[in-house]
């Protein structure tokens, strides 16, 4: 049985991809819809995780509480980091990507500069809560519990948001202002509100990833930088503005990321890229891109 | 145009060469100038490049600290000369460690320099220290390519070392193939050609061809970690530093790899440790100091470094930034009246056996110390985790 001792030996990569997936996801999402909607390149992306994740260890306290106390502190950091950005980018709409990538940038670095200020250059423990620190079996190999329930929770929020963005009379609004915003404001709808609601929306999904994920990927000097550049290649994998395109470049990116580098570890700094270029030479709009205006 | 004759042509010979000398000896502070008045001694300058923003603050810190405590024990003197310390940033990177020192150099003019945390940094300053020939007694950064200088001097070790040393104890006690991984980078690399260079002699079997990970990108051991697993190594030798060698250590024991783990000291020196938490327990590092030494020297500096720090363990970053110090004090000293860079240098190379909190040491002909290694191993030491000493393993240098 040759394929289910392959499977034996990668199905703990397999899982781990899946986390790793579901975790880009929460960031690529509102990466990808700010994009595709206002765009507006947003380099502060992984800031709002490190921020989250941040959040996480101050409140951890061992417990479910301190998880429930940064989930809820998570959701008005993202309101609130949200909403800044958007004021912040809004007025720089029609000058080009050039200037907002500038700006968005200058807002990363200032994050990066006050996170190091006051973790003194550390990567902090964030520990999960005192039930899950374990191991448990997974096809009869160690998996850490945590993770388990990431992917679980992580799923939850990636449906809810699927849902909402493909079935809801909400998510119909958002996806024509997507398609057409001078349309969508053609028939009265004020398009700076979804604006604000979509960049909101997503940097609560990118901080409650952080909160989420400290125990994963923990808050660290480089941790930004690294999940904005996860997340960027999960959206031009994926395809702009398109959450099913975000959900399949995010599986997709961690599958590679982590089954990849099990089965070719000696290709591992080139996978995530050379992956890239393979989509990017046969679709080069992403993933889903195409389906979407198909449709 | 005038005509110059030879006695103009001397005088104007002359004025230049007294500009040329006026500046240099004004840098030296304590020099005199030639008989007048017998001032004894004056103060010396010394100047400390460490980082003190970005990612080595930690480290930089804790360089600071040992200089610091070695001047507050003495009277804030080096060689019965009141010393004058000018800090500079070294930053993240080689520009902005290459413009400390250069701020250090030209505009403070010390008489030495003492620090350094990354290689990179070391590397781009070896010009600029040679030619404007101002001594470097370095802390911590020497990468194994650095050599052939004539004023460049560390009492930390060199890069490959921590590997050497636990080469052959690793042949001799690991029943069985150990698994090799470290980070893609020169520092990694040395550490694992240095292991090799022991452990292969000795008759040790490596489970795979060394496996370099990304870096510094790489943030999810996990494929790696079953890789180790599914191989049949008895142990494993890791380098990692700073956050990924947090996330290893906390990965390590979540996919309960559980094979013994041994590493350079760094996987689990200072900060990290408290990152890691109690993942960390049962790590075993090859370093040229642990805290708990028992030894006079050690005695008095650990506690009077935890006296000042508030119980927080030194490191062997603080303890070779505190021997900078012992080593300018002695080489100070030796150099007596006519105290130049020039002469400071080359009393550095007589100042014979130093009394470390390490145990005693000297450097050798590549200007590295001559010390020995030993072995510890992560376990609680009262309240706090710590690197506590487990054996002596060799003497490297």
């Amino acid at each position: 049985m040759p394929v289910l001792g392959w499977l034996d030996a990668y199905i703990v990569s397999i899982v781990d991809g899946v986390a790793f997936g579901l975790l880009y996801f929460t960031l690529a999402v509102g990466l990808s819809l700010v994009f595709g909607m206002m765009d507006v390149l947003n380099l502060a992306h992984g800031t709002l995780y490190l921020g989250g994740a941040y959040v996480a260890y101050l409140l951890a306290d061992g417990g479910w509480t301190g998880l429930a106390a940064g989930l809820g502190a998570g959701v008005v950091l993202g309101l609130a980091g949200g909403a800044l950005l958007a004021a912040l980018t809004q007025p720089l709409a029609h000058r080009g990507h050039l200037d907002q990538a500038l700006l968005t940038l200058g807002i990363s670095i200032i994050g990066a500069d006050l996170f190091l200020f006051a973790a003194r250059g550390e990567t902090l423990p964030a520990e999960p809560p005192a039930g899950l620190r374990d191991s448990v079996e997974v096809a009869g190999h160690a998996y850490p519990a945590y993770r388990l329930v990431f992917i679980g929770i992580a799923a939850a929020l990636a449906l809810a948001v699927y849902l909402v963005f493909e079935r809801s009379s909400l998510g119909a609004l958002v996806r024509a202002t997507v398609a057409d915003r001078d349309m969508v404001r053609v028939l009265g709808v004020d398009t700076r509100k979804v604006l604000y609601g979509v960049f909101a929306a997503g940097a609560v999904l990118a901080v409650v990833g952080g909160v989420l994920g400290a125990p994963i990927l923990g808050p660290g000097p480089g941790v930004d930088g690294h999940v904005l550049v996860m997340s960027l290649v999960v959206v031009v994998v994926g395809g702009l503005g398109s959450v099913r395109g975000a959900l399949l470049g995010a599986l997709l990116v961690g599958q590679v990321d982590t089954l990849g580098r099990a089965v070719a570890p000696e290709y591992a700094a080139f996978l995530i890229f050379g992956g890239m270029f393979a989509v990017l030479a046969v679709r080069p709009r992403g993933l889903v891109s195409l389906a979407r205006t198909a449709s | 145009m005038s005509q110059m004759d030879r006695r103009q042509a001397l005088r104007l010979f002359a004025g230049l060469g007294a500009a040329a000398a006026v500046p240099s000896l004004a840098a030296c502070g304590g020099s005199s100038l030639g008989g007048g008045d017998a001032k004894p001694v004056g103060s010396v300058k010394i100047g400390l490049l460490a980082p003190q923003t970005g990612i080595y603050k930690v480290v930089g810190l804790d360089m600071i600290r040992g200089f610091e405590l070695y001047l507050k024990l003495n009277g804030n003197k080096l060689g019965g000369r009141e010393v004058e310390l000018f800090k500079a940033d070294e930053g993240d990177t080689a520009d902005s460690g290459k413009t400390g020192a250069e701020k250090l150099i030209k505009q403070d003019k010390v008489l030495a320099l003492t620090g350094v945390v990354s290689s990179a940094t070391i590397g781009a300053i070896k010009e600029l220290v040679e030619t404007s020939q101002i001594p470097l007694v370095g802390s911590n950064a020497s990468p194994t390519t650095l050599q052939g200088v004539k004023y460049i001097w560390r009492t930390s070790y060199v890069n490959d070392e921590p590997g050497k040393a636990l080469g052959k104890y690793l042949a001799d006690n690991i029943d069985g193939k150990v698994f090799c991984l470290a980070a893609n980078y020169q520092a990694g690399i040395d550490e694992i050609e240095g292991l090799k260079a022991t452990f292969l002699p000795a008759g040790g079997v490596m489970a795979n061809e060394p496996l370099y990970t990304p870096f510094p990108t790489l943030k999810n051991f996990g494929p790696h970690l079953n890789q180790i697993k599914s191989s049949d190594a008895k142990a494993v030798f890791c380098f990692y530093g700073g956050g990924m060698a947090v996330q290893f250590v906390k990965e390590y024991k979540q996919f309960q790899v559980g094979l013994p783990l041994y590493a350079p000291g760094f996987l689990t020196e200072g900060a990290v440790l408290k990152g890691q938490g109690d993942a960390a327990t049962g790590i075993f590092t090859s370093m040229n100091y642990a805290a708990d030494l028992d030894n006079a020297a050690n005695r008095k500096f650990a506690s009077e470094y935890q006296k000042q720090h508030e119980g927080e363990v030194p490191t062997t970053y603080a303890m070779a930034s505190y021997d900078a110090a012992a080593v300018l004090d002695k080489a100070v000293l030796l150099a007596g009246e006519d105290l130049t860079p020039q002469t400071l240098n080359a009393a550095l190379g007589r100042v014979g056996q130093i009394d470390s909190p390490r145990g005693t040491w000297q450097f050798n002909q590549n200007r590295t110390p001559q010390q020995k290694w030993y072995l510890r191993e992560v376990k609680m030491d009262g309240a706090v985790l710590a690197n506590t000493l487990v054996s002596e393993l060799t003497t490297l240098g």
